[in-house]
């Protein structure tokens, strides 16, 4: 493919990011930034972490949809992973032990099964009794909006979980002292590479074997699919179960993976992360690496603040830098909001038989 | 390549829809009759799993939506606000438009309605005329706000084809983010640490008759009510009104007759926030009489959205749903006082609601197994 089809191809994606330049540029210029001081190692270190509970619900969220399952559901799949990861953690150290790094993993575990779970109810309820995917997916957010807190309370007393430790960072010897990747890549939380090599795993899987292919004909073509004597709805139950699995763990990893516990307060601290999930495997056209990327871009705009705090800049007050994630989204949905939707997502299969 | 994939877009909230508007009223009715129960039904059994009294939980729960005056003044209040936040969750909802920012275009509608009144009090007369002229404006203002603010998620849908559910969704924190910035940075008065604004004078009031609460006034719930009959006259009796209904119904159907579908999106966007701001503007005039820091605010706009759903999208619909969902919410709010269920537990019945309400096939093949002697599909 040469350069000039590649641009064709992609006039979106490169309108975007000539938007999020001019932007940029306009705001260093207008609040005289100094830039070499905002991208640090530190920065893309806390970029990359922001970026990882995206990416996991990202990446679930797009073999759904793929499928033929629009997965509306993914910001409460996310918090009750993010939820049930503390719990599980807390319950597995018992009531007077402090949480170790293995209650941790018991967490992490416990809140992808009991979200794939989950996920199988709704799969159960979007694919055999073909509910409305989009009332289905919003009903999802809601009961996390209001079982999470709920258990938190029933647990802890309270709508947040004390303070818990979070996953080691794996260190390799030699290589950790490497400059800049060693730090980032070398030095670091172990949920953050496996985020990494899942974007690429996926992508693989999804472009590359046949299971893959399924996935693919499900959402275009199901007819062609059945056809072939493939069960189009047993490829639509593994899709929607992995989206809920993957959600939960990305939920998981923000709570006790990256963070500190599980704060239940206001909207909860998954914050609409599921939602910028959704729009990150748009962004990234339904390939996972591209999903990976976007992740990384939001998950940038959501370090932003704390970069630009340490570099002093005080103008621009933090309740308006929390904001850049969202306004992103809509700059990025309203550009490449034309993305190739699959044929036949949002409309439930019947064999003819 | 674009025109296909809106057509593919549009086909898919035609199915949407038509599934929706599948069942008969009396289907309707009963489906939501049974979503209710069942949702109750599930709490109640959480309730008891987790080791709390679920008789107590009941008692209270009913307790609180209709035990005393004041409770029931309570209720109303709520009712009030999840009608209106209903109603213009359901004309958008009707058109097949997912306007799931009804949330942000309240917050941006009472913030507009704070404004001018807190800016024309001092140029118009004290007293009664003046609190009445205020509160006109105030509403004029809040309508026009929501209005405007629920025009950008329309645009964006008619025009760049961008989902309108993760739109309306990013707005909603945007709303409630600028909103408090804009208070704690001009219009907290000097000397207080709280992001709240100057009070209203004290004549910008609702009047006090039949209940004596100082944030319920009758008067609230008739506005409610006047919005619930002129949208349903709207919807059914004005030719604009039958064209959005189409376009939600059959996207092509419509613009076969003549109907521009991205116009459509954008009137059905702003009238669905006009809606919005208005019950804003009743939420700052009649509940706080000041404004705040909007994530402090009850979840009218996402409650409302259940509201609509229970309503199956009818603007009459939305009032007995409404004044379950005001019970309800009154209720869960007094056994987080009384009892030591924690109140957040209704919150997950109105998403059980909800699922079951998306699901009305779950029902119809229960139903069918129940009476037609378990025969299998």
């Amino acid at each position: 493919m040469s350069v000039a089809d590649y641009a064709a191809r992609n006039r979106a994606g490169i309108g975007v990011s000539a938007a999020l330049v001019v932007l940029a540029v306009v705001l260093v210029l207008v609040y005289e930034i100094p830039v070499a001081e905002l991208v640090t190692v530190g920065a893309a270190e806390r970029a990359i972490q922001a970026a990882t509970p995206i990416a996991l619900a990202a990446i679930g969220g797009l073999y759904a949809e793929k499928s033929g399952v629009f997965n509306i559901g993914l910001e409460g799949f996310m918090i009750f992973g993010a939820l049930l990861g503390a719990a599980g953690a807390w319950i597995a150290a018992g009531e007077q032990s402090p949480v170790t790094q293995a209650d941790l993993w018991v967490g992490l575990v416990a809140a992808t099964v009991a979200c794939a779970l989950m996920a199988v109810v709704f799969a159960v309820l979007t694919i055999r009794y073909k509910a409305d995917q989009i009332v289905a997916g919003l009903a999802v957010w809601f009961l996390g909006l209001g079982f999470g807190p709920f258990t938190a309370s029933v647990i802890w007393g309270g709508v947040s979980s004390p303070s818990l430790p979070n996953i080691d960072n794996v260190v390799v010897p030699v290589l950790a002292d490497v400059p800049v990747l060693g730090r980032l890549f070398f030095d670091a939380s172990p949920l953050v590479l496996f985020t990494i090599v899942l974007a690429v795993a996926a992508w693989v899987v999804l472009f590359r074997t046949r299971f893959g292919y399924w996935v693919q004909a499900a959402g275009e073509n199901p007819e062609a699919l059945d056809t072939a004597g493939v069960d189009v709805n047993r490829v639509r139950y593994a899709t929607v179960i992995f989206s809920g699995a993957m959600a939960g763990f990305g939920g998981a990893t923000l709570s006790i993976g990256l963070g500190s516990g599980f704060t239940g307060t206001g909207v909860t601290m998954v914050d609409g992360r599921g939602w910028i999930a959704i729009v990150a495997y748009l962004f990234g056209n339904y390939n996972p690496i591209g999903a990976y990327l976007a992740s990384f871009l939001f998950g940038s705009m959501d370090m932003l603040q704390i970069q630009l705090q340490t570099v002093g800049v005080e103008e621009i007050p933090g309740s308006l830098t929390d904001l850049f994630p969202y306004v992103a989204v809509l700059v990025v949905l309203t550009l490449v909001g034309y993305t190739r939707m699959p044929a036949s997502v949002g409309e439930p299969y019947e064999t003819e038989e | 390549m674009s025109g296909a994939d809106t057509d593919g877009a549009r086909a898919f909230l035609d199915r949407a829809a038509d599934r929706m508007v599948d069942a008969t009223a009396i289907e309707r009715i009963a489906i939501g009759f049974a979503s209710t129960a069942l949702a109750l039904a599930l709490g109640s059994v959480i309730v008891a799993a987790t080791g709390y009294d679920a008789v107590e939980f009941v008692t209270s729960l009913v307790d609180g939506a209709v035990g005393s005056e004041s409770n029931i003044a309570f209720t109303l209040r709520q009712s009030s606000m999840l009608i209106l936040a209903g109603v213009a969750v359901a004309i958008a909802f009707r058109a097949g438009v997912f306007n799931i920012g009804v949330q942000g275009q309240f917050v941006v509608g009472g913030f507009a309605t704070s404004l001018t009144i807190l800016y024309f009090a001092p140029h118009l007369p004290e007293g009664t005329t003046g609190g009445v002229l205020l509160m006109a404006l105030g509403a004029i203002a809040a309508m026009l706000a929501g209005g405007a603010y629920a025009a950008l998620p329309g645009l964006m849908k008619a025009y760049a084809d961008a989902n309108e559910v993760i739109t309306t969704i990013m707005l909603n924190f945007i709303a409630s983010g600028v909103v408090y910035f804009l208070i704690d940075e001009y219009l907290r008065p000097a000397g207080t640490s709280a992001p709240n604004t100057e009070r209203f004078p004290e004549y910008v009031e609702l009047p006090r008759v039949v209940f004596d609460s100082p944030s319920f006034s009758v008067v609230g719930l008739g506005v409610a009510l006047a919005a619930v009959v002129l949208v349903a006259v709207f919807m059914s009796r004005t030719r604009l009104g039958y064209d959005l209904v189409t376009s939600g119904h059959q996207q092509s159907a419509a613009a076969y007759s003549g109907v521009d579908p991205g116009r459509t999106v954008v009137t059905t966007m702003v009238l669905s926030g006009m809606v919005a701001g208005l019950a804003g503007a009743v939420f700052a005039v009649m509940i706080l009489g000041y404004y705040s820091d909007p994530s402090t605010f009850p979840t009218f706009g996402f409650d409302a959205i259940a509201v609509s759903l229970l309503a199956a999208n009818s603007p009459v619909g939305v009032v007995p749903a409404g004044l379950l969902f005001g019970g309800l919410d009154a209720g869960g709010q007094y056994i987080g006082f009384t009892t030591d269920v924690p109140s957040e537990l209704v919150d997950g019945v109105v998403g059980l609601i909800v699922l079951f309400v998306a699901a009305p096939e779950l029902f119809r093949m229960a139903g069918k197994r129940a009476w037609l002697g378990g025969d299998r599909e």
